[in-house]
Formats: structure tokens, C-alpha cells, sequence
């Protein structure tokens, strides 16, 4: 998958900009703060429907405006040519269309255009909470499968349900017990099936990860991850399911006295390990760097291996820290597994005008102050 | 601006509360109102007046109607063993309009939904174990229509967990495929559960 054009207003600081890229590798250089990340944020929005940076869509908005807009040309292998446009306005909210037509649910659009970010922010991903690890593992396994993404959504909605419930019920427990067993029926349904796919992808993503951490690190330490749920991850959905409803049931009273759902996957840990070092307690910076990078690229080549379109990737700013030899490892085997490739980075350093010049498959942007210019 | 007309002022505020009608919509209809004869204008002003007065709710199923019991309920032709349970009185318009069902329906006025303070006792569940359980009508089958959604299967089940102790048949509309789509279209979500739902050739 590959975008050709990308439109942007009011996104961030560009106020008015249009970019046409190269179909295999594009390169955005620029200052800090000159825009070079909001512009392959814009392409995010267009596959994700959110931004990787911004917390909250109005803060996207440039921030004079009070709306912004995105679209984009995007050519698949599979799939012939489409238009993907997104606009916000504080009004009325955020609205996507693809091929001129609206979207009924902004879930629609993930999955359309897969797509795998690596930036300096996921760091968290190996040093932070679970909840971090849980979002990764969500949004890489909704890209590749729309029931999932379905039954998480359909999860929220009634966990929060049974929350309230737990949160206002006043009366006899029996009663609280027989208006809670409808959403139970359906927690316990959408959660296994949840932890059924995510234990299903762990098993596979295991060997993918072993091996990019091996190639970016150029160690011997075997990289692992143990997946912790409710139940022994490998069980079938009926086991699962069982489980579950014995967990709901033994802490019911808790429940009760928390106010909320303790129990199921919106609570799932995933432990990485190196060697038999456990990672987040114990591991160095540099190791959680290479780790959390190792994650990224086994999402990639995951995808490659699932999908038909290969991905779009996005390496923001990551170079900065890594040594000659790392980068061209890198950059060599990512171009190879990915549909298209953008890279921004505050210096010039790693890169040779070669790779661009007279090359018309790569292209050199510069971005000054929200402005782009095509280098070369 | 100097206002001449207080009462145009007060239709066109009264007409903006509309859904789908802004200020400047609203405006223009008080003013095609204002050039429209006096009949015509008493004429909407009725019917409005009467839609309030006499549309009610039918005693026994629940959906809009100008009598009670409403034409369904009383048609002696339609068969009063078959329940349809739907959540809106729009429902039983659309249910309707297929020609397909010749039941009786029994409409709940909403669905289970504790985020919005909606409970079992906020909507007509009580009113249908009343129908099942009482001597008028003879009901063996009650057919629940409710959105498949995560409140409207809530309802669904609740409502079935409750006529476990009746003599009473419960069925489901089925979820499947919309018609003249093609399957190529349709989402795996969808198609999924229209496999587990498959019926015998």
C-alpha cells in the first residue's frame, strides 16, 4: 500500500499544504518544531483516524482554527486506487469519507491502509504499564482483523454498562446479580474471544520479534514475552469462556465493593523477557530501546507475512540515536517488507543524496515552518 | 434591529426547535406561512393539535394509535398466539410494511441501558409477562426483534431468562445478510455470525 498525494489544512502548523510522494522511500528533514512529524502524523490520521501524537483531535486543529482536513491518494496492490478524506471541526466532530462517500463508523477505516509507526515514544512501550502493551497489542491485531476490532469495541461499551450498574445498583444483591447476568453473557462472549486472538497472535508474533531483536541488536540474548490473562492462554474458546465465568462468579463480592469489572482482558499483562531477565523491572535503556524498536519491526514483518498489501511505515525521528551500521540495517531490510517508507529526522547525517538524486522511486523533502519543498 | 412583528419572532423561535431546522429555515417557513391563506394555516395548526390530542399509546402493545386498543391489537384476524417484541413503535411500522407478519406485537418502549438509567422496570417487560400470563390472549410464541446491539441483547436475554418459567415458546429473528449484497461487501463480523446462525437447506 502506498500513498501518492497527501493534502493537509489546518493540520497543526501547516496551513496549507500538498505533498506528492515517492512511491518507495520518502525522507522529510527539517529543524524541530518545523513541521516534519505532523506531516506523516496526517498520513496516521488517514489510516488510524487519529493522530500518534496529539491526545485529543482538537488539538490538531492549527491552533488559530477551529477545524482541519486531511486527504489522501492511496494505491494498493489488491485494491486499485481510493481517496481517504478526514475533516474535524469543533462542531460537529470528525468526520471520514472514502472515495467521497461518508463513513458510518469511523472503525471502517482501520484495516483499509495497515500501517506501523516507530518513534521515539515507544519506549513506553517496554518501560510503562500494561495498559501501554495492551494498546499495541489491540491496534496491531484490529489492522489485520475487523471482528476483533468489532468485539473490542462491543466490549467497551459493556464493560461500561456493567460498570454503572456496580457503580449506582441499590438493593438486594440477587437483584443486582439478575440485571447484571445479561452483560455478563455478553462480557464473558466478546472477553474470550478477545483473549482467544490475542493469545492466537502472541504465539506467532513471538518468533517474529526473537528475530528482529536479534537482527537490530546483533546479540545472542533470546528475546521472550509471556502472555497473562485469566485462564492458560492456550485454551480453547469454550475453556476460556468457562474460566471466565468461574472468575466472574468467585469475585463478584469484589466487584460489588470496587464498583467496577476486575475481571477480564481489559486487565491482560503481556511480561517481555531477555534471556531470563524480566525486561521492565530490569533492563537498560539501551535494551528497552532495541526491545520496544524490535516490536515495531516484528509488526512489520508480521504484516507482511498476513496481509497482501504490504504496510506503510513511519520512522519518526529514530535514527538520532542509533550508529551508521544500525541505520542501514534498518532502512535496507524495512524498505524491502514495507509498501512504502517515511523516515523524518532533524539531521541530514545518516543519508546520502544518492539514494535520491535522479532516483524516482525516493524522494528528499525539507519542511521549514510548516512549508514542504521537494529536494530532490 | 428593530423588531416589527413579535409574533413572527415567537413562530420563527418556535419552528427552530424543529429537528433539521436552523434559524434561517425557520424563518422562511413563518414567512411562507404569513403569505398562506388563513384555512391553510388553521388547517396545519389543527392537525398539529390533534396529532398531540389523540395519538396515544395502546394499552396493550404499547405503539402509537388514535383508539385503544390500536387497529392491530383489535383485528380479529390477526393471529394472537405470536408476540413480537421490538424496542420502538417505529419498529412495528417497518415490520409491518413487509406484510410478512400477521402476529400482534408488544412494543417496550426502549431498551436495558444502565448508562442512560434505563432498567428492566423503566421499560414495558412487566406489561408482557402480564399479556403471557393473563386469559385474554393465548400466547405460544413470543418472537424478540431488538437490535442486535450490545443493550438490545441484553433486553433479549433478560427478557428470555424471565419466560423460562412460562409455557411459552421464545424465537429470535435471525442475524444474516442483508439482501442483494454481496457477500464480497459484507463485514467479517456480520458474516461470521450469519455462519453461526446458518439455517438447513
Amino acid at each position: 500500500m502506498r500513498i501518492n498525494r497527501l493534502k493537509l489544512t489546518n493540520f497543526r502548523n501547516h496551513k496549507e499544504t500538498e505533498v506528492h510522494f515517492a512511491p518507495h522511500l520518502n525522507l522529510i528533514t527539517g529543524a524541530n518544531g518545523s513541521g516534519k512529524t505532523n506531516l506523516i502524523d496526517a498520513i496516521h490520521y488517514l489510516c488510524m483516524s487519529r493522530s500518534f501524537v496529539a491526545t485529543s483531535d482538537r488539538y490538531v486543529a492549527n491552533h488559530d482554527e477551529k477545524y482541519f482536513m486531511v486527504d489522501g491518494d492511496f494505491t494498493g496492490e489488491i485494491r486499485s486506487s481510493f481517496k481517504v478524506s478526514c475533516s474535524y471541526s469543533r462542531g460537529e466532530g470528525k468526520k471520514i469519507f472514502v472515495n467521497d462517500s461518508p463513513l458510518e463508523r469511523l472503525s471502517d477505516l482501520i484495516g483499509m491502509v495497515p500501517i506501523v509507526v516507530l518513534s521515539p515514544e515507544d519506549l513506553a512501550l517496554t518501560s510503562e504499564g500494561p495498559s501501554e502493551r495492551r494498546s499495541f497489542l489491540d491496534s496491531m491485531i484490529s489492522q489485520i482483523s475487523p471482528k476483533y476490532l468489532r468485539d473490542l469495541i462491543d466490549y467497551r461499551r459493556i464493560r461500561k454498562q456493567r460498570n454503572k450498574l456496580l457503580q449506582e445498583f441499590r438493593g438486594p444483591l440477587q437483584t443486582l446479580r439478575s440485571y447484571l447476568e445479561p452483560w455478563d453473557l455478553q462480557l464473558v462472549e466478546t472477553g474470550a474471544r478477545l483473549i482467544h486472538k490475542r493469545a492466537e497472535v502472541l504465539e506467532r508474533f513471538k518468533t517474529y520479534l526473537a528475530l528482529q531483536y536479534r537482527t537490530i541488536s546483533g546479540l545472542d540474548l533470546k528475546p521472550s514475552l509471556v502472555y497473562q490473562t485469566i485462564t492458560d492462554a492456550t485454551d480453547s474458546i469454550d475453556k476460556i469462556s468457562e474460566r471466565y465465568n468461574e472468575e466472574l462468579d468467585k469475585n463478584f463480592e469484589k466487584e460489588v465493593d470496587r464498583e467496577q469489572t476486575i475481571i477480564g482482558p481489559h486487565r491482560d499483562e503481556v511480561v517481555f523477557y531477555l534471556g531470563d531477565m524480566e525486561l521492565r523491572n530490569y533492563g537498560s535503556q539501551g535494551q528497552h530501546r532495541l526491545f520496544s524498536m524490535a516490536l515495531k519491526m516484528a509488526q512489520l514483518f508480521y504484516y507482511s507475512d498476513e496481509l497482501d498489501d504490504l504496510p506503510i511505515m513511519l520512522l519518526d525521528d529514530v535514527f538520532g540515536n542509533l550508529d551508521q551500521q544500525k541505520t542501514d540495517i534498518i532502512t535496507e531490510t524495512l524498505t524491502k517488507h514495507t509498501g512504502q517508507t517515511f523516515i523524518t529526522s532533524a539531521s541530514e547525517r545518516p543519508f546520502t543524496i544518492s539514494q535520491f538524486d535522479g532516483n524516482s522511486s525516493n524522494s528528499w523533502f525539507d519542511v521549514h515552518n510548516g512549508t514542504v519543498t521537494n529536494k530532490y | 434591529m428593530q423588531i416589527t412583528s413579535e409574533a413572527l419572532e415567537r413562530a420563527i423561535e418556535e419552528l427552530a426547535k424543529l429537528p433539521g431546522t436552523g434559524r434561517k429555515s425557520a424563518q422562511r417557513i413563518a414567512i411562507h406561512l404569513l403569505k398562506q391563506s388563513d384555512e391553510r394555516v388553521i388547517n396545519l395548526a389543527d392537525a398539529l393539535v390533534h396529532l398531540k390530542k389523540s395519538v396515544q399509546r395502546c394499552s396493550t402493545c404499547g405503539t402509537i394509535t388514535d383508539s385503544d386498543p390500536c387497529t392491530i391489537c383489535s383485528n380479529a384476524k390477526r393471529d394472537n398466539g405470536v408476540v413480537c417484541v421490538v424496542e420502538e413503535f417505529q419498529d412495528v411500522y417497518i415490520i409491518e410494511k413487509t406484510n410478512e407478519f400477521r402476529g400482534r406485537y408488544h412494543v417496550l418502549g426502549g431498551v436495558i441501558s444502565p448508562l442512560e438509567n434505563i432498567g428492566p422496570d423503566d421499560v414495558r417487560i412487566k406489561e408482557l409477562l402480564e399479556r403471557i400470563g393473563g386469559d385474554e390472549e393465548h400466547i405460544t410464541e413470543i418472537i424478540l426483534a431488538l437490535n442486535p446491539d450490545a443493550e438490545g441483547e441484553a433486553t433479549s436475554y433478560y427478557i428470555n431468562k424471565l419466560l423460562l418459567n412460562y409455557e411459552v415458546n421464545v424465537t429470535r429473528i435471525a442475524y444474516g445478510i442483508p439482501m442483494g449484497t454481496e457477500l464480497e461487501f459484507i463485514d467479517e463480523a456480520t458474516l461470521s455470525r450469519a455462519f453461526a446462525s446458518r439455517t438447513s437447506f
